[in-house]
């Protein structure tokens, strides 16, 4: 009789094999071929794609950017989200309209967004360089420089995603018990201490998940980059997902983007796990020693 | 000495705190009684900076405290429902305000130990708070208060959650505690006048937000100064006898009963208060049982005589049928007499 619970998950299963299993072990073989716009089809090319990998700089150098764009922009936006989220957790003056003001960003759509900046940003015709040289700082290369426009798209990413971390780290200080505060303020605890000592600790369990779900995503960073700067100028703000994207769907070289495709997600899956642990070590467990 | 002078506190213009003025000493306990809402909590908000006062001043040894912030006050305070800091291990709890106030980690620690073993929590120092059941847990609260030492010691209602076993033994630490830390003040909220007449060597009467009467527990109990303070004061609750006196005659008007030779006093009505203990079975008044309550060793009556409620105190267990009769005997020599407004007249207990 047991046994046939397992007729009941199957409905679900199918779908899970479909739209998962399928398409990753697909993948796999895929990489072991040689499959490109000349030579289509499932040839076997064994470990050749990925040797190719091993030596292909490109791919590397984007995924060392990535880590460096997704672990900077999360950790703004955390400091950030968690800044706004404090300013109106308390009673102050139309509270309710900033916390709806501060959600803008993550209402709109992305790529929608992207291409705003990307007027934002414009050198010549944007609106960004001649505020900046009204304040004598002079107008700035925004998209044509590599360090530039790897601080425009971070800017881009943060502005959009702050709210997101806003949104987690107010939902979680909403949620907190205020008797701790009271006594953390008989017990001689001033604002910043309470801050240090008391909230900061009781949101450890809520940060750790919201900086995961945003690191996650930030390994992803694609759209951002492609409307932005279309990895420019030069490869200089390639993200690995960008350039994976290049190499499948503009030079057709499947089976070679299968093998990086699938690198990066066993890279991934290995840090972020590596993350979570530090992060639950660091800022659950730490909290509570 | 910690004094207050007319501290008043007003929310949504309703007073919650109407021109107090009190001195409170160290080396004793002040208890303050008052029934629930009476502003006792708010009191103790107010000297602990958690709430501020409209005007009045508050000092400590004549340091104004009215500005300042409350992790400024060198305060302690256990509440009602026990808090603590969930995400502190007990130990951590218990050593947070040593930390606060500079002491270093390993003293603070070591402080905290000896204190979690003085209130029975030696075994649960490693413990979170959540883990722990309610009455260990509000033996933290307390030890987190004691164990800082404070000039000011506040505690509202500290152990009227916990079981009875128990609270009579921290009430009794507490006290010995408090008798080795000269220069405390502490102040203790109740609703109970039992636990207010057993434990503070000071007791405040509060009602609406003011201060009725202050003094020693049993002077108080003996003498209260109002009708307002001898309801508050007394459990069971006074029997409040309405009364006519003329022509050196007393009439109790409620018992409709014939007059008797009364107090040397102006014609006029008058209150009598009588304590249940002064009421007794075995006279001619005809009662009927409207309820019985036995607490340990003792029994509390609800009568009825004519329109007239009463409380009947023995000092046994006793069971009384639920609408039997029998007579009353009212130890009227032992009646407070107060007046029209609710002043008391007699300065002892009247002789009628």
């Amino acid at each position: 009789m047991y046994r046939q619970k397992y007729i009941f998950l199957l409905p679900g299963l199918l779908v899970l094999i479909a739209v998962i299993l399928f398409p990753l072990i697909f993948t796999i073989r895929v990489s072991f071929s040689s499959w490109d716009v000349y030579n289509p089809g499932l040839n076997n090319a064994g470990g050749a794609m990925y040797a190719r990998m091993w030596e292909d700089s490109r791919y590397w150098e984007a995924l060392w950017r990535l880590s460096l764009l997704a672990v900077s922009t999360v950790l703004m936006q955390y400091v950030l989200g968690f800044g706004l989220a404090l300013l109106v957790w308390r009673e102050i003056a139309a509270r309710r309209f900033f916390r709806v003001l501060f959600l803008v960003p993550m209402m709109t759509t992305p790529v929608v967004m992207s291409v705003i900046w990307r007027t934002i940003f414009h050198e010549s015709l944007g609106p960004l360089n001649p505020i900046l040289d009204a304040l004598g700082i002079g107008a700035q290369p925004w998209l044509s420089q590599p360090g530039f426009a790897f601080a425009a798209v971070m800017i881009v990413e943060i502005w959009q995603w702050t709210p997101f971390m806003f949104l987690l780290l107010l939902a979680g200080l909403l949620s907190l018990p205020s008797e701790p505060f009271l006594a953390a303020r008989v017990d001689g605890a001033g604002p910043i201490r309470t801050f240090l000592s008391v909230t900061f600790p009781m949101m450890g369990a809520i940060s750790v998940g919201a900086i995961l779900i945003r690191a996650i995503e930030a390994s992803k960073i694609m759209e951002t980059v492609y409307v932005l700067t279309s990895g420019g100028p030069g490869t200089s703000t390639e993200t690995v997902s960008y350039y994976i994207y290049i190499r499948g769907m503009r030079d057709f070289q499947i089976g070679y983007s299968a093998a990086l495709s699938l690198t990066y997600l066993i890279i991934m899956a290995v840090a972020l796990t590596l993350i979570a642990k530090a992060l639950v070590r660091l800022m659950v467990r730490g909290a509570q020693a | 000495m910690l004094r207050l002078q007319e501290i008043a506190l007003a929310e949504a213009k309703v007073p919650h705190l109407a021109g107090i003025t009190l001195d409170f000493r160290p080396v004793q306990m002040t208890t303050l009684l008052g029934r629930t809402g009476a502003g006792k909590t708010t009191l103790l908000r107010v000297i602990a900076g958690m709430a501020m006062p409209d005007k009045g001043r508050i000092t400590l040894d004549g340091t104004d405290w009215s500005r300042l912030p409350p992790w400024k006050r060198p305060v302690a305070m256990v509440t009602q429902q026990s808090i603590n800091y969930p995400h502190l291990s007990v130990l951590d709890n218990v050593a947070f305000p040593l930390t606060r106030a500079g002491v270093s980690r390993e003293a603070a620690r070591a402080q905290a130990e000896a204190m979690l073993v003085r209130v029975g929590l030696g075994a649960m120092t490693g413990r979170h708070p959540v883990a722990l059941s309610g009455g260990q847990q509000q033996r933290v609260a307390i030890a987190r208060a004691l164990v800082k030492r404070a000039p000011v010691l506040l505690m509202d209602e500290p152990f009227v959650n916990l079981d009875y076993k128990l609270r009579e033994g921290l009430r009794e630490e507490l006290a010995e505690l408090l008798r080795k830390e000269a220069g405390t003040v502490a102040i203790y909220a109740s609703t109970d006048p039992r636990e207010a007449l057993q434990m503070g060597d000071a007791i405040v009467l509060m009602a609406e937000g003011r201060a009725l009467q202050s003094g020693r527990p049993r002077q108080v109990f003996a003498a209260p100064a109002t009708l307002a303070v001898a309801a508050v004061v007394n459990d069971p609750p006074i029997n409040l006898l309405p009364a006519e006196v003329s022509g050196g005659q007393l009439r109790l008007v409620s018992l409709g009963n014939e007059p008797i030779p009364g107090p040397d006093l102006p014609a006029g009505r008058y209150t009598l208060g009588l304590r249940a203990e002064d009421v007794r079975t075995g006279g001619d008044l005809p009662a009927r049982v409207v309820l019985t309550e036995v607490s340990g060793s003792e029994t509390v009556t609800h009568l009825e005589a004519g329109s007239q409620s009463l409380v009947m105190l023995e000092r046994a267990v006793k069971t009384h049928n639920l609408g039997s009769r029998f007579g009353l005997h009212l130890d009227l020599s032992r009646a407070l007499i107060f007046d029209a407004q609710g002043l008391r007249l007699t300065p002892e207990p009247a002789h009628g």
